[in-house]
């Protein structure tokens, strides 16, 4: 029989999923386990292994289509069985399976073909090849003829045929949701009322149309990935429903650069290398389990005091995969030593950029440090990440004139800013936490130990 | 005026054979059955009787001998009709039908013209197996120098058969077993269709099918399936495949952006390739899709009744095509 493998359910909030880029191909042998696909969720691109093993008869879903969670993406035919038979009595898409279905003599009828190399119809065949080719980019004729007639910037326009081909109907939805921007420029102050009533669910179309009716028709329209839309959505979500304050402090920064140097230096041999964010991520670890509210959520009517510190990283994603951000997760980070931190944090960091995190690496975080201090940021505030109750937002340590012990002198200076859920943390409670965060990284030795 | 009269698809042969043979004394019909049997499917019924032992004639069972005969007489003057039992039978006389008869005017330098009429069933006709299912139209349409009409319905067939006997050109006029008992309108006047003149039987907007003979019929199930989600499909009736009327097709998908083609023959090198062909070049800047083609499967005819079926184009094939082709799967 051959096996239908289906879109997976890789977050609690997955309802659908894109197969990014198939790393097999039609007549592939897999093994159980083998890596066949990078898929993106709502949060992240994930690899995609195999449970079974067998030759791949058919890649269903097109390389950029978005399906349901559970819709067959690809076909295997098992050890023996023919991979056209397999390729065409199952793993249809969901319109075609009833009708598929009502004929099971299909298979019966291609066997007697023993000098036989097409499939049984052409239809089915074709659509096999349609997802192995190339990156240019598909356009059919008719839509590029529509396109430059009702000058439709192609590039802007996202296709929903097979592999991500324009389509007519693709065009014509380009031009409608221009023309339908055009004229509600006289509109705008109706259209802004509207986003924000919409509720969290509509603001991603909501919000793309308020882009092109501030641009007017010259705007270029960018499509927006599954994080973008993610990232979109629970950002106006955390926004919108957490009363956000912020509390900024400053920290000397000449105990732990110093620090830094001098462990970095006996640790070269062992090709260790600790950052600055990695003592500040052991701090706010240890600040955590002194403060039990800063490792906490809002939970509607109680607040949960989390027996775990997690702290979460934004790792910002390099341009070429798309962009965006996740944020990784080092776990228990209370309980482990400077060096672990800075290890994990690297690899965290590496396997985001290259080949996305898994669901596992990004969960659970309790507390979440974004820092741009490798920007020549001097200080931002940041949005809170739910259900995390606080987010540090970090700035450069930067040398500046300073005054110690009544004396201006030159010394490294960062700032810091914390976003905070005034729900769970009153403005009291956020600076004991910075106190006590100001103390770990001006006392750094605390750290080590 | 009475309600126009339906006749079935075999009485409409025959009255086309009939009327012309009365109108011009060289026509006359030679066959397998075709006299004292009244024909072995009953298409010649009465004409023994009318036109006399001399102008239906009964042959032996050797197509290459009556048909390499029919070919001569027309060569000197006269206007035969050939009935094959099956066009499976013709591969046997394969040498005189598309090695002389097509191209007597060319190598005679114009000398000796052919116009002769070969006819028969043509397809599946149900549980024949592999050998006599043949769909010649695949292997004859290469050939320059001949027409083939496969006419889908009773009108058609009449129409279509007395333009075929009056003609100065071999004609191979393709029937079906399946559709000789189909009945349909046929008025009582004479009437003539032109060769190269497809119909349009059904206007659609969204998708082309393209088709000829019995998938026609399928073709326009299909349709009306597709009706139900809201895809409207236009049918075209080709007629003949040789002349192949290209620009009622590349109307009707410069209208629609999407084309299915569905040919009973087998799909390598085939009228309905062709067709796609032609339709890309001439569409190419008007489909949304490329031409989907839904032909018999690429095996020898299978004789069990269900594979049978499943061999064939059959409205669910097409349905599935017109789906791919709208993107609508």
């Amino acid at each position: 029989m051959p096996i239908n493998v289906t879109m997976p359910r890789l977050s609690d909030t997955m309802e659908q999923g894109t197969v990014v880029k198939w790393h097999v191909k039609v007549g592939d042998k897999v093994a159980s386990g083998q890596v066949i696909a990078d898929i993106e969720t709502d949060k992240a691109t994930m690899e995609q292994a195999v449970f079974d093993e067998g030759i791949i008869a058919k890649l269903v879903c097109p390389e950029g289509k978005q399906v349901k969670v559970g819709d067959v993406i690809a076909v295997l035919a098992e050890d023996g069985e023919s991979v056209s038979d397999a390729a065409s009595s199952s793993g249809a898409a969901p319109a075609t399976r009833g009708a598929a279905s009502a004929a099971p003599a299909a298979n019966a009828a291609a066997a007697p073909s023993a000098t036989s190399t097409a499939a049984r119809t052409i239809v089915a065949d074709v659509h096999a090849t349609d997802v192995t080719s190339g990156d240019r980019m598909r356009v059919s004729p008719l839509a590029r003829r529509m396109a430059s007639e009702m000058g439709v910037e192609l590039s802007q326009v996202q296709g929903s045929g097979p592999g991500g081909r324009v389509v007519k109907r693709d065009v014509l939805l380009a031009a409608e949701n221009r023309s339908a921007a055009v004229p509600a420029t006289r509109g705008a102050q109706t259209a802004a009322n509207d986003l924000v009533a919409a509720t969290p669910s509509m603001i991603p179309a909501a919000a793309a149309s308020a882009g092109a009716l501030v641009h007017g028709a010259q705007s270029i329209e960018v499509p927006v990935s599954n994080m973008r839309g993610i990232i979109a959505k629970r950002l106006v979500e955390s926004k919108q429903q957490i009363p956000h304050y912020q509390v900024t402090m400053k920290f000397s920064m000449d105990a732990v650069l110093a620090l830094r140097g001098s462990l970095n230096e006996q640790l070269a041999s062992m090709e260790v290398k600790l950052s600055v964010n990695d003592f500040i991520v052991r701090a706010c670890a240890l600040a955590m389990a002194k403060n039990p509210f800063f490792n906490a959520s809002w939970a509607g009517d109680r607040i949960l005091l989390h027996q775990q510190v997690n702290v979460g990283v934004a790792i910002a994603l390099p341009e070429e995969k798309g962009g965006g951000l996740v944020v990784g997760v080092v776990k228990d980070a209370n309980l482990k030593s400077l060096r672990q931190i800075s290890g994990e944090i690297r690899s965290l960091g590496e396997k985001a950029r290259t080949k996305g995190l898994s669901m596992d690496e990004m969960s659970g975080a309790t507390f979440t440090i974004s820092n741009l201090g490798m920007f020549g940021v001097d200080n931002f505030t940041a949005i809170i990440n739910p259900p995390n109750s606080a987010i540090l937002a970090c700035g450069a340590a930067l040398e500046q004139p300073v005054v110690r012990n009544h004396q201006l002198v030159v010394g490294w200076e960062m700032a810091a800013t914390l976003s905070l859920d005034h729900r769970v943390i009153d403005g009291a409670m956020a600076s004991k936490y910075l106190q006590s965060l100001k103390q770990f990284v001006e006392g750094p030795t605390m750290l080590l130990v | 005026m009475s309600a126009v009269r339906e006749i079935e698809y075999r009485d409409a042969l025959r009255e086309a054979m009939s009327e012309e043979m009365r109108r011009d004394k060289r026509v006359f019909l030679l066959g397998e059955e075709v006299a004292e049997y009244n024909g072995a499917y009953k298409i010649s019924r009465g004409m023994l009787d009318e036109f006399g032992a001399r102008r239906v004639i009964d042959t032996p069972i050797s197509e290459s001998g009556f048909a390499g005969l029919a070919i001569g007489a027309a060569m000197m003057g006269l206007k035969p009709v050939v009935e094959f039992m099956s066009w499976s039978f013709s591969l046997v006389a394969a040498d005189p039908i598309l090695n002389n008869a097509p191209k007597m005017l060319y190598m005679s330098g114009g000398q000796f013209g052919c116009p002769v009429v070969f006819r028969g069933n043509d397809g599946a006709g149900g549980q024949l197996g592999s050998t006599h299912s043949w769909c010649v139209e695949g292997l004859y349409s290469n050939v320059p120098g001949i027409k083939i009409a496969i006419p889908s319905n009773p009108y058609d067939a009449k129409g279509l058969l007395k333009t075929a006997i009056r003609g100065s050109d071999p004609v191979f006029f393709l029937e079906s077993e399946r559709m000789l008992g189909n009945k349909g309108e046929v008025p009582e006047e004479e009437y003539l269709i032109p060769f190269g003149q497809a119909k349009v039987i059904r206007s659609g907007t969204d998708c082309t099918l393209a088709s000829w003979g019995r998938p026609v019929h399928f073709c326009m199930e299909a349709a009306e399936e597709m009706q139900k989600l809201g895809i409207s499909c236009e049918v075209i009736d080709l007629r003949t495949v040789r002349p192949l009327d290209i620009g009622t097709v590349v109307r009707s998908v410069k209208k629609t952006g999407a084309c299915v083609v569905v040919d009973q023959s087998w799909s390598f090198g085939s009228p309905g390739s062709e067709l796609a062909s032609q339709v890309h070049r001439h569409c190419f800047d008007d489909l949304d899709n490329y031409v989907h083609r839904v032909h018999s499967a690429d095996v020898p005819t299978p004789y069990a009744t269900n594979l049978e079926q499943e061999y064939l184009p059959n409205a669910r094939k097409i349905a599935e095509a017109v789906r791919s082709a709208t993107y609508n799967l």
